[in-house]
């Protein structure tokens, strides 16, 4: 789920924190760019995990601030395609349901790849129809699901006036396995 | 005033989006520079000063970091040792379990046969039905459960045998066996587990 990944990055230092210490002040700079933003086919970035180099202090002229070449690294999160998660429903409606993990919330579980005969009931909930017996999902379920694909959509230059917020990074769930969906089902 | 309506539409809707992609050039020196299983993460946050308790507030830990805190926290990897990681290692070298299924494994903990069949590929093929009975009685003995799923681990499926569903934190090796890794305090310039 979670990986590490090496960065190199030429950082601009504003000078109101040159009173910190170099790393302290490097390493808030580094947090406040990345974390909690999506890095392209990187994935969404947790935390600054250390810091392996700093190179430069190099001041351009015109410029108050210092410019490092930095080398750190990043946890971020990008779970591999087949790889099995815990999470829970976020929303249900007639398209299919959106899991969260709490900290990501756009994980889209499409009516396709829900386990075959599943029908969506008008109050909203999703059933699994299994050999006669009626298994629903509810809405305080921790659901097991397998990571279909991630997908990395391009930013949109218009957007309609109340389409949904943007979201740079998508996962496809599918539940259509022994052993995935609402715990509850197989234990 | 059409273009005007379009401008601002397109900053109202960057604005209500909790996440942005970086615009910016970074330069990737690696992109896979190691996995971390969720236990990892886990201590790292909590090396950092994260806790459930409401001292949080004075951590230097951002908000978001809070939010993947508070996940981890109520999955299997709460109860888990370095100790008990490397444990689960060595015993799985038997069976022939990729690197990332041994890291979906410890972070899944996978406690009956039915819940272990979407993590292995074609498990049905590679692992025979009783070495998968003992793959699963090892887990649950060496991986600690979550206590979460409460007396599941009692009244699981055949399966499981009289397994004790409490934390088995293992006393460290003597000997630091296949692994390089060392049970420090702080966690931050480790290398991740090698899970080879």
């Amino acid at each position: 789920m979670f990986f590490l990944s090496l960065i190199e990055h030429t950082l601009r230092l504003p000078p109101h924190l040159l009173n910190l210490p170099l790393d302290q002040a490097i390493k808030g700079e580094l947090e406040t760019l990345f974390l909690d933003k999506v890095i392209a086919n990187l994935g969404l970035c947790v935390s600054v995990y250390d810091i392996r180099n700093i190179d430069g202090g190099f001041i351009f002229p015109g410029d108050g601030a210092s410019t490092f070449t930095v080398n750190f690294r990043l946890i971020m999160f990008r779970p591999f395609v087949g790889e099995v998660l815990s999470g829970e429903v976020e929303e249900s409606d007639a398209k299919g349901l959106r899991l969260s993990l709490g900290f990501f919330k756009d994980i889209t579980l499409p009516a396709h790849l829900l386990p075959n005969p599943s029908k969506f009931g008008e109050d909203g909930k999703w059933t699994w129809d299994f050999n006669g017996t009626e298994l629903p999902i509810e809405k305080e379920d921790e659901i097991r699901f397998k990571v279909h694909s991630i997908r990395y959509p391009p930013i949109p230059v218009e957007q309609e006036k109340d389409a949904k917020p943007f979201a740079p990074m998508v996962i496809t769930a599918s539940i259509d396995f022994d052993g995935l969906g609402p715990i509850s089902w197989w234990v | 005033m059409g273009l005007f309506g379009i401008f601002l539409i397109y900053g109202l809707s960057l604005l209500v989006c909790k996440v942005f992609i970086l615009r910016i050039y970074i330069y990737r020196l690696q992109t896979n520079a190691g996995a971390l299983t969720n236990f990892e993460v886990l201590d790292f946050l909590r090396s950092r000063g994260a806790s459930t308790d409401p001292t949080r507030v004075i951590a230097s830990v951002a908000q978001s970091e809070f939010q993947v805190y508070d996940y981890l926290v109520q999955s299997a990897a709460c109860n888990q040792t370095r100790e008990s990681i490397n444990e689960f290692l060595r015993c799985c070298e038997k069976f022939d379990l990729a690197k990332a299924e041994k890291i979906n494994i410890i972070n899944i903990r996978p406690a009956s046969q039915v819940e272990i069949d979407p993590i292995i590929e074609d498990c049905e093929k590679r692992i025979h039905n009783d070495e998968v009975e003992d793959l699963v009685n090892m887990i649950v003995e060496v991986l600690p459960s979550s206590g979460k799923t409460g007396g599941t681990d009692e009244e699981t499926v055949e399966a499981v045998a009289d397994q004790e569903p409490m934390e088995v934190v293992l006393p460290p090796e003597g000997k630091p066996g296949g692994t390089d890794e060392e049970t420090k305090e702080t966690v931050a310039g480790q290398d991740p587990i090698d899970t080879i």
